[in-house]
Order: C-alpha cells, then sequence, then structure tokens
C-alpha cells in the first residue's frame, strides 16, 4: 500500500463504512452523511478560501491597485515587485485563496476514490476494499457484501428509473446533478459581476460546461457518484449560504426585481 | 474560439480523463476464463471472447471483432455446438464455437459475473442481479430462482439438483426442472469462488467469514466448519481424501476431508488464490503475484515458476500441459508443461 493509500484512501474508506454500518447499512445514506462530514471538516478550509478570494476582488477594484496596472502596465517586473508591496501594506496574501484550495483537493479526491471502492462490483474490486478495511474497527463477515440499494437504484451501475410502459430508463439522478450543479454555480456567481473581469467571465462560463460536464459523469459512471455528486453540491449550497455568499437573485431573479424596487423606494423616500 | 474557452475545455477534458479513469477501472478487475474442447481453447478476457488453436497459441476468431465497452468476466462454457458466455452489459451470449457468431443472447438485469453450469440440456446462469436463470439450449427462459444479494460463483450439480452459492451468505439446493427449492443454509459469509463438489456428495465452500465449510448435499446439513486466521479468496480443490486450498497471507492447505483437520501446511510467501489445479503427480497454486507453484499432494514443493501479471485462478490442466490464465500482464494466455516449461504464449492481436 503506498502513502496515498495509507493516509487517504484506506481512512476514508473505513469512514465511510463505519457511517454505513451506522446508518443500519444503507449505503446511500452513508454516502450522503460521508460527504457532510468530510465537508464539514474541511469548512474551514473553505472559508479561508472564501475569503481569500474575497480580499483579492475587493483589491482588485482598489484605487492603488488600479494606479499601479495603468502605472506599470508596460513593465511587468515592476509591477509584480509593486503588487506585491501592495499585498503586504493592505494585508492580503495572493495565496490565501489557493492554498486552502490545493489542501482540500486531495480530500475531495480521496473521498471519490472511497466511494468507488465502496461499490466493489467486481471480485477483485471487493478483494482490494476488503484488503482496505481496518479488522479491528469492521468486520469483513457482516460488512460484505455492500447494501448498493438506495430508492430505485444500483449504486454500483449508472442509474435509470424505469417506469412501466417506457422501453427506455429516465436518467432522474443525471437531471439532479446537472440542476444542481447549475444551481450552485449561479449562487455562488457574484451578483453584479464586471464585464471587463477575466475571472468572473471565466466563471460564467464554467457554470454553462460544469452542469454538462458532471451531467455526462453522471450518466456514464455508477449512480453512488452521481449521488455524491449531488450531496456535494448541496452541502456546498449551504455552506455558502451559512457564510452569506450566497445570491438567490442569480436564480431566482424576481427576489433581483424585489429588491431593486425596495432601493427605488429607498432612494425616493429620501 | 477564444483561449480562455480553450483552457476551459482542456481543463474539463482532463478532469473527464481523471474522473472517468478512477472509477471505470474494470481493466484491472477482471482475469482471463478458460475452457476447451482438446483442440480449441475458449477464453474470455477483458473485451473479448477468443477461440485459439491448442497447438500453437494462435487465434481462430474472437467475438466481438471490435471491442465496446463490455467486459467478460465469466469463463465461456461449451455445451454441444455453442459457447455460453456473458458479458458484463447484462448479456449472454451463444456463439458458435466454430466461427464465432452469435447464435442468440439472453438479457438480464446485472453483469454476468460468473459461468453458468450446463447440465440435463439446461443452462443455469447466476447474475449478477441475484437471480439463477435456467435456459433452454436455445436461450429461452424455463425459470429463475433469486437470492438476495448477487450471484458471483458458478453454480455446481449432480443428479436433478443445481448448488449455487451466493453473495447473500447462503448455499441454495434447487430443483433442476423447476426451480423449487430444496433447501438453504446460511454459510455465515458471502461466496465469490464456487463450491467445489465430492463425487459422494459433499460441498466445501470457504467464505469471506473465513471458514471453510463442508455441507452434505442431501439436506444441507453443515457437517464441519474450520475458521482460518486469514482471509480465503480460494476454491478448495480435491484429491483423494485431502482438500486442497490457500490464504492471503500465503499459506497453502491440504487438509482432511472428513474434518478439516490439517494435513500439511506449506507457506507460499504471496496470497494464494483461485482454485489450484490437481494434475496427475501434484497440485498446482496460482499465487496473487504471479507466481505458479507445484506441490507433491504431501506438500513439498516440486518447481515454482513466475508469471508477468497477476494470477486469480488456478491453470486449466489440458493432457500434460497447462494453460494459465494471466491478468494485468504482458499476455493473458501461456500454455506450460506440467512441469513449469513454456510452450507458447498467446498475445492478441490489436
Amino acid at each position: 500500500m503506498n502513502i496515498w493509500d495509507s493516509l487517504i484512501i484506506t481512512p476514508f474508506i473505513n469512514t465511510l463504512l463505519f457511517i454505513y454500518n451506522l446508518v443500519g447499512q444503507n449505503f446511500g445514506v452513508a454516502i450522503i452523511l460521508f460527504t457532510l462530514v468530510i465537508r464539514l471538516v474541511t469548512h474551514p478550509l473553505m472559508v479561508k478560501q472564501i475569503k481569500g478570494a474575497q480580499a483579492m476582488q475587493d483589491l482588485q477594484k482598489n484605487e492603488k491597485w488600479l494606479k499601479i496596472q495603468e502605472k506599470y502596465k508596460g513593465d511587468k517586473e515592476k509591477l509584480a515587485q509593486e503588487q506585491m508591496a501592495l499585498y503586504k501594506e493592505l494585508g492580503v496574501s495572493p495565496f490565501s485563496s489557493c492554498l486552502p484550495t490545493l489542501i482540500q483537493l486531495p480530500i475531495i479526491f480521496g473521498l471519490y476514490q472511497a466511494v468507488i471502492y465502496g461499490m466493489a462490483t467486481t471480485p477483485i474490486d471487493l478483494l482490494n476494499l476488503i484488503r482496505h478495511i481496518y479488522p479491528a474497527l469492521l468486520k469483513v463477515e457482516t460488512l460484505i457484501p455492500l447494501n448498493n440499494r438506495f430508492l430505485w437504484m444500483d449504486l454500483s451501475q449508472p442509474e435509470r428509473l424505469n417506469i412501466p410502459g417506457l422501453e427506455f430508463g429516465i436518467p432522474v439522478l443525471v437531471a439532479v446533478v446537472v440542476l444542481t450543479t447549475y444551481i450552485q454555480g449561479k449562487l455562488t456567481q457574484p451578483a453584479n459581476p464586471n464585464p471587463k473581469d477575466q475571472t468572473a467571465a471565466m466563471g460564467s462560463m464554467m457554470n454553462l460546461y460544469m452542469p454538462l460536464f458532471m451531467g455526462y459523469l453522471a450518466y456514464t459512471l455508477a449512480s453512488g457518484l452521481a449521488l455524491y455528486f449531488v450531496a456535494s453540491n448541496l452541502v456546498g449550497i449551504g455552506q455558502y449560504a451559512m457564510l452569506g455568499k450566497v445570491n438567490w437573485a442569480n436564480v431566482f431573479p424576481f427576489l433581483k426585481k424585489k429588491d431593486e424596487k425596495a432601493g427605488k423606494g429607498k432612494n425616493k423616500n429620501r | 474560439m477564444n483561449k480562455r474557452k480553450t483552457t476551459l475545455i482542456f481543463t474539463l477534458i482532463l478532469a473527464t480523463v481523471l474522473l472517468t479513469s478512477c472509477s471505470a477501472g474494470l481493466s484491472g478487475s477482471s482475469w482471463p476464463g478458460i475452457s476447451t474442447n482438446g483442440d480449441t481453447f475458449y477464453v474470455a478476457n477483458l473485451a473479448h471472447v477468443y477461440a485459439i488453436r491448442a497447438t500453437d497459441g494462435s487465434m481462430i476468431w474472437r467475438y466481438p471483432e471490435k471491442a465496446s465497452r463490455t467486459m467478460y468476466f465469466a469463463a465461456p462454457v461449451l455445451v454441444e455446438n455453442q459457447l455460453i458466455a456473458g458479458d458484463y452489459q447484462k448479456i449472454l451470449h451463444s456463439l458458435n464455437p466454430t466461427t464465432g457468431t452469435e447464435n442468440w443472447s439472453f438479457q438480464a438485469n446485472g453483469p454476468w459475473i460468473a459461468s453458468p453450469l450446463v447440465a440435463n440440456d439446461t443452462i443455469f446462469a447466476p447474475n449478477g442481479d441475484g437471480s439463477l436463470y435456467a435456459l433452454d439450449l436455445n436461450g429461452n427462459l424455463k425459470w429463475k430462482f433469486t437470492a438476495t444479494r448477487a450471484l458471483w460463483s458458478q453454480p455446481v450439480g449432480n443428479g436433478d439438483t443445481v448448488y449455487q452459492a451466493s453473495m447473500d451468505k447462503t448455499i441454495y439446493a434447487i430443483e433442476m426442472a423447476t426451480g423449487a427449492l430444496k433447501w438453504s443454509k446460511d454459510l455465515g459469509g458471502a461466496v465469490i469462488y464456487s463450491p467445489t463438489l465430492s463425487a459422494d456428495g459433499m460441498l466445501y465452500v470457504a467464505t469471506l467469514a473465513r471458514e471453510l465449510i463442508a455441507v452434505n448435499t442431501e439436506d444441507g446439513e453443515i457437517l464441519w466448519r474450520r475458521k482460518f486466521t486469514e482471509s480465503l479468496w480460494s476454491q478448495p480443490a480435491i484429491h483423494e481424501d485431502t482438500l486442497f486450498f490457500g490464504d492471503l497471507s500465503g499459506k497453502a492447505y491440504g487438509v482432511s476431508r472428513t474434518d478439516g483437520a490439517d494435513i500439511w501446511t506449506q507457506s507460499l510467501t504471496e496470497p494464494v488464490t483461485g482454485r489450484p489445479t490437481v494434475t496427475e503427480e501434484s497440485v498446482v497454486f496460482a499465487t496473487e503475484n504471479g507466481n505458479l507453484v507445484a506441490l507433491s499432494f504431501t506438500g513439498e514443493r516440486l518447481w515454482s515458476k513466475t508469471i508477468e501479471g497477476k494470477l486469480y485462478n488456478g491453470p486449466v490442466q489440458f493432457d500434460d500441459k497447462l494453460l494459465i490464465g494471466i491478468a494485468l500482464g504482458d499476455s493473458p494466455l501461456k500454455l506450460v508443461t506440467t512441469a513449469g516449461q513454456d510452450v507458447w504464449t498467446f498475445i492478441p492481436p490489436k
């Protein structure tokens, strides 16, 4: 077993299976709770990442920043020096948003791989899973076979809802993945992005392509993973909402109109 | 297309490759399953079923000609003028053994992980959906028997009864003609490899509860059970009154058929997998790390041979030679003599 396996995958698999046992051997519920637990554990990192990103966004509106950009636009080296000096002066770290993301990445990949290991659909997959189980924590004989059924789904297979009379199955979970990914992207987008802001433009494009990409994965891969995508999206929305970083008006435009009306009303009163 | 868009699409493609390679690793989840009629070897491996000449290892045909997304996990079974092979995409195929063309197919609700048993003009095919399907030789469903979990092991049968071990920790005795349950027995652990049926009507089965259990086929009574300290990923082989198998710690056992007591043990130092092969003068064990080790019936080491790749089942005996199915190796198939010398190696054409 390599370091990645020992430090990330094995503990994650055991946590997932421990939760599975706790919730009466329901793998669907275990995936949802496991996602929630991991996201809660990494919540402080996410807070740092959001704060860092916000600080960087605010910095780009700072007068000094804009002046520096204008003044040294022909001298990249000097521009970098001045930017660093400004970072120092304002107490902003350019790495404060990407470092927590980098730390979270192996955790997210570990979580993803733990779910895949847990769904062992072939004998060799099962052998690999058994080798990752801590015998002091979990008993193979009571644990295996894992109960992969959740609602109408076999979590080890791509999901399709079969309705009597229809010759094909409907990929309901795929639709939920696409929808929740889109909503999460929209909710976490700034309310009025600056059209010249490259990051915002990239974010808008991601909001368009990402749901399709996740939908493709959910359509082709085991539904246990699709369930994890949905849980992860919903927990993500919850986390952003808790931090007050959700722009509901991006998804519900009538809220925007309400806000605008309220704003105008206030102005009139003045 | 502007630079931003290109970067984004490239990132998404990269992410797709990364995520799907983490999850869709079926190619490393299978090992070649082999059957033979004496002149030809039929091998199910990864995306194809191959017919291979026994004399020189050259390919006669393969099915399908072009690889698709499907995989073959179960060894094909030869019956009269057809070869039965189930795939991971839920379809059981009947192929013409001479030409490799399809006679008929049958779709179940789950993947076919285990080989079928053919007896009394009936195909007894266990499926990952938990059902044992009984089909006539034209692929028509006669009956199905449903267990509570997936069926990953090949059934065995004698007379009018088929015995099916299941991942639901139970072994079922089912009437071949009607699919009616005769008896069932809770084994206390899931079963991956098939039970072994002796000529005197005893079933010997290893479970994931690290037990080897002897079951009477008459009534399902457990005659003895023996708990081991290490996991058993093996199917016992019989020679006279001895059962041979191994465990994942690398120990090979010869135990008494009467009570499961050790007759001898031998350390092979690597995980022992699958069913050992009994030849005229030896029993050949396969280890996961790619070693074939031949022991005498009293446990003395005779020879060993290292194969490039992983072994999850014992070799198939053919005359005085052994055919080895290799997973994750340079070639999926190798023919060696019973003394361990190479005869030929099969490399699938691209």
